[in-house]
């Protein structure tokens, strides 16, 4: 019996790892065995160590812009794994596959006869509202008819268990690269354990994303792929490169590329080259300088004529910013029971509207007891944590709700599940809340990657988990199938319904 | 449904047009610095032997032991605003290798060959990238301290590891396509202007004691540019003979064989760009090339003789610019050309 977890508190949360009872939960046995064998927390350490010393040496860093003495840094990893049992993930695939076809729909529906809104299902000034709705892609046509392509959907466990979804992004979904640079160094640390736990390979990503890419040029037999890259000094750059790098793509700047007669070309070296797919990890405002953001020197002159004449498709596509919008997300369940005719299977985070009258009388009167976050914000920033916060900040964001209704939500504090993780530098193995971000890519049809990025928040008894907030991550285990597999029931094939 | 109007215009898009002019500007760049940083090394190597070798005439601390290293990288100005007038190994071993204020710094030519290949990881081989990186982490930790401490001729051997070692990664895996010949293209034409400037430093060396060419001194001294080169034990073989200045010169200049001569770094530089444009079918009218080109017919038809009675250090000079020329028009035609 190892010591490791001898004093492991579980604490009033969900635990991953372990029942309330104490017992390691079935689907954590084997993991559990393992580490009673390690040589206490020296060897454990130790280990630590060598992965740390694996990340440096391959570069494997973020930028934090702030912090001007090392602005490379790598994302702290845990040796703890998160497992997911293969039934748990089943439904979450059930789940994501239902939420991002809805997604899509409301996308198209939107940028065409907008049946929702004018079935007062969502409220019309809230989608004409929305910061990244782009008027000028009304009724375009896009390749496939797909309106999104790439979603990084967060989840969270509640005090119960039950998986929800927090958040989706939509629009350039970062932290795939450590999913697999992670598997990588585990697979170092631990190997005979991954091979007899049957954990589900994440390897198969780059090439479902390369082929989703290509295949956005249905009729070019070799379609010419760039992933474009605001620069070295954007704070995901190592994650750019690592994807053109699996992929075999050029990952190129906006000064790469240039537009003429409305076609995209990339500047080589005997002159320039058609474009055909961008896959874009820069935001529709500085995408092109003479639609959007003028001041931005990061995007192409032209582009956004060139796409809306299809000459070239992006991903993913402009304007899906809409159903980043914290408001919008609100109507999720409601769009999966428009378009789908189907019961959710992942239920929202209980949510409030402040644009909604009755919904910000309650917000305003609980502020100390709700998380406020900002419509459009990401990376933990701009929200407001009710009981972390001093009766200035909660006055402050008081005013700015009243002042801006539409720019808020708000949400009860969660009691975040946790997972047993390396804390004190090694010293202790202390509970610590986490998250859940799959990656789900629509082409022909989803896929999802098996598992995703979980992060967990180093800081004890916080609830922020982005890096940018000083938040680690863990490998994410999808146990293997023991059953036959089981195809998720809803239908993915492009049906629109007719209304 | 309405199916999708991407337009289907692509006769142009299989037409080879060469690899993304700043990937190959960085790829170019990244060997320009690590030859360059491996040359500074070699070049402290040889002067801290050297300066061993003079210890009965020059105190090991004389600056004039260390000043001609000063001059030989162009950038005397550039280490007197750091350093005043304090001449000695301590302040010229830390502008040559570990200064980052100085550009052509031995860490600031690694620093910058490692962001450069940070830029292009997806180009490079992962391993390349991980060696650089590795090498770059550890070596951010060095200072003069770590020079003395270990001992100059063992540290200094260590760093011109490191960069032969990178060579080795390069060279076995990087693709040979065109990334290959901009990599190799400013390898050679860094190389020519290093090893010119390697040659230059004998005339700083020799002008205060102009009396003694030909002396003992004078042929340690040219033993020790020959050794800078790695070149004194394959003068040796080359069966030139007694080792002298015109002999030494003829050798650093115009040696078909020897990889690090100047014409035969030309020649090789001719080469690769012969490739980068035979790749686009214009090795014909490939302006860059017909530059490289009368370089390589005014080399060939120098003689050592006369160089060296117009004055050696003016030949250099205006080889210098001419590099400069090409290189310059490597930028225009290749890299940074109007649209």
């Amino acid at each position: 019996m190892s010591d490791l977890f001898a004093n492991y508190d579980t604490g009033p949360f969900y635990d991953e790892m372990f029942t309330d009872a104490g017992e390691p939960r079935p689907h954590y046995q084997n993991l559990f065995d393992r580490y009673a064998r390690l040589n206490g927390m020296g060897e454990l350490a130790q280990r630590q160590k060598t992965a740390d010393k694996t990340f440096k040496r391959r570069g494997v860093t973020f930028t934090v812009y702030s912090d001007k003495a090392g602005t490379e840094k790598i994302f702290p990893f845990d040796l703890i794994p998160r497992i997911i049992a293969a039934d748990e993930w089943r439904h979450l695939v059930r789940g994501l596959t239902q939420r991002m076809i809805a997604l899509d729909q409301f996308l198209y529906d939107i940028y065409h006869d907008q049946h929702i809104v004018k079935e007062g299902i969502v409220p019309r000034e809230l989608v004409e509202s929305c910061a990244h709705f782009r008027r000028e892609l009304v009724g375009v046509n896009l390749p496939l008819n797909r309106h999104v392509h790439i979603n990084g959907t967060d989840l969270v466990r509640d005090q119960h268990g039950t998986y929800r979804v927090l958040e989706d992004n939509l629009r350039t979904p970062s932290g795939v690269s450590y999913v697999l640079e992670n598997r990588q160094v585990m697979k170092r640390v631990f190997p005979n354990l991954l091979r007899k736990y049957g954990v589900r390979p994440v390897s198969n990503y780059p090439s479902d994303l390369l082929n989703l890419l290509t295949s956005l040029a249905p009729d070019i037999e070799e379609p010419t792929v760039v992933l474009l890259t605001p620069g070295v000094y954007n704070s995901a750059y190592f994650e750019h490169a690592f994807l053109a790098r699996q992929m075999g793509i050029d990952i190129v700047e906006g000064n790469d590329l240039v537009v003429q007669d409305d076609k995209v070309y990339m500047k080589r070296t005997h002159g320039l080259k058609r474009v055909h797919v961008i896959y874009r990890r820069i935001d529709d405002d500085f995408l092109d300088p003479t639609v959007f953001r003028k001041d931005s020197l990061l995007g192409v002159p032209g582009l956004f004529e060139a796409y809306r004449k299809g000459n070239v498709a992006l991903t993913n596509p402009i304007g899906t910013g809409i159903s980043d919008d914290k408001a919008i997300y609100y109507y999720v369940p409601d769009m999966i029971r428009f378009y789908l005719q189907e019961d959710p299977v992942l239920p929202n985070v209980d949510t409030f509207l402040t644009s909604d009258s009755k919904d910000r009388a309650y917000v305003l009167e609980n502020l100390p007891d709700l998380v406020v976050k900002s419509v459009n914000e990401a990376g933990g920033y701009g929200m407001l944590v009710g009981p972390k916060s001093t009766r200035e900040q909660i006055e402050e964001f008081r005013a700015k709700i009243i002042a801006h209704p539409r720019n808020f939500i708000a949400q009860p504090t969660l009691g975040l599940s946790r997972c047993p993780t390396v804390c004190n530098n090694g010293k202790a193995i202390e509970g610590r809340h986490l998250d859940l971000r799959p990656y789900i890519l629509y082409g022909d049809k989803v896929r999802i990657m098996s598992g995703g990025l979980t992060r967990v928040a180093l800081t004890k008894g916080s609830l922020v988990v982005n890096s940018s907030q000083g938040g680690g991550s863990k490998d994410t285990w999808v146990l293997a199938d023991t059953e036959a597999e089981t195809p998720p029931t809803t239908e993915t094939g492009r049906e629109r319904i007719a209304i | 449904m309405p199916t999708s109007p991407l337009i289907l215009d692509d006769a142009e898009s299989a037409a080879r047009s060469g690899m993304l002019s700043r990937v190959a500007s960085l790829i170019y760049w990244t060997a320009r610095q690590l030859e360059r940083a491996e040359n500074t090394v070699r070049l402290v190597d040889v002067n801290a032997q050297l300066v061993l070798d003079l210890e009965a005439r020059r105190d090991a601390d004389d600056p004039r032991a260390w000043e001609p290293l000063v001059f030989v990288t162009g950038d005397d100005e550039g280490f007197h605003k750091i350093h005043g007038d304090n001449i000695s190994e301590e302040t010229v071993v830390r502008y040559l290798l570990f200064d980052r204020e100085n550009p052509s710094s031995y860490v600031s030519c690694i620093a910058a060959a490692r962001e450069n290949a940070r830029c292009i990881q997806d180009q490079i081989a992962s391993e390349m990238w991980e060696t650089l990186n590795t090498f770059y982490h550890e070596l951010s930790t060095h200072s003069f301290r770590t020079y003395q401490k270990q001992g100059s001729s063992d540290y200094l051997a260590q760093l011109k590891l490191r960069i032969q070692q990178l060579y080795g990664v390069a060279e076995s895996m990087l693709p040979r396509d065109e990334g290959w010949w901009f990599y190799l293209l400013g390898r050679y034409l860094e190389r020519a202007d290093n090893v010119s400037r390697i040659i230059d430093i004998k005339y700083f060396m020799i002008l205060p004691d102009l009396h003694e060419v030909g002396s003992a001194l004078d042929i340690v001294q040219w033993a020790s540019v020959l050794r800078s080169c790695s070149g004194f034990e394959a003068f040796r073989r080359s069966k030139r003979g007694q080792l002298n200045l015109e002999r030494a010169v003829d050798y650093l200049l115009y040696d078909r064989a020897f990889p690090r001569s100047i014409l035969a770094s030309i020649i090789s530089a001719e080469n690769c760009l012969n490739k980068i444009a035979a790749a686009h079918g214009d090795a014909e009218q490939n302006p860059v090339l017909a530059k490289i080109n009368q370089t390589r017919v005014h080399l060939e038809n120098s003689d050592v003789t006369s160089v060296i009675s117009n004055g050696l250090h003016e030949y250099l000079d205006a080889f210098q610019i001419r590099l400069g020329e090409i290189h310059a028009a490597v930028q225009d035609n290749f890299f940074d050309y109007d649209v």
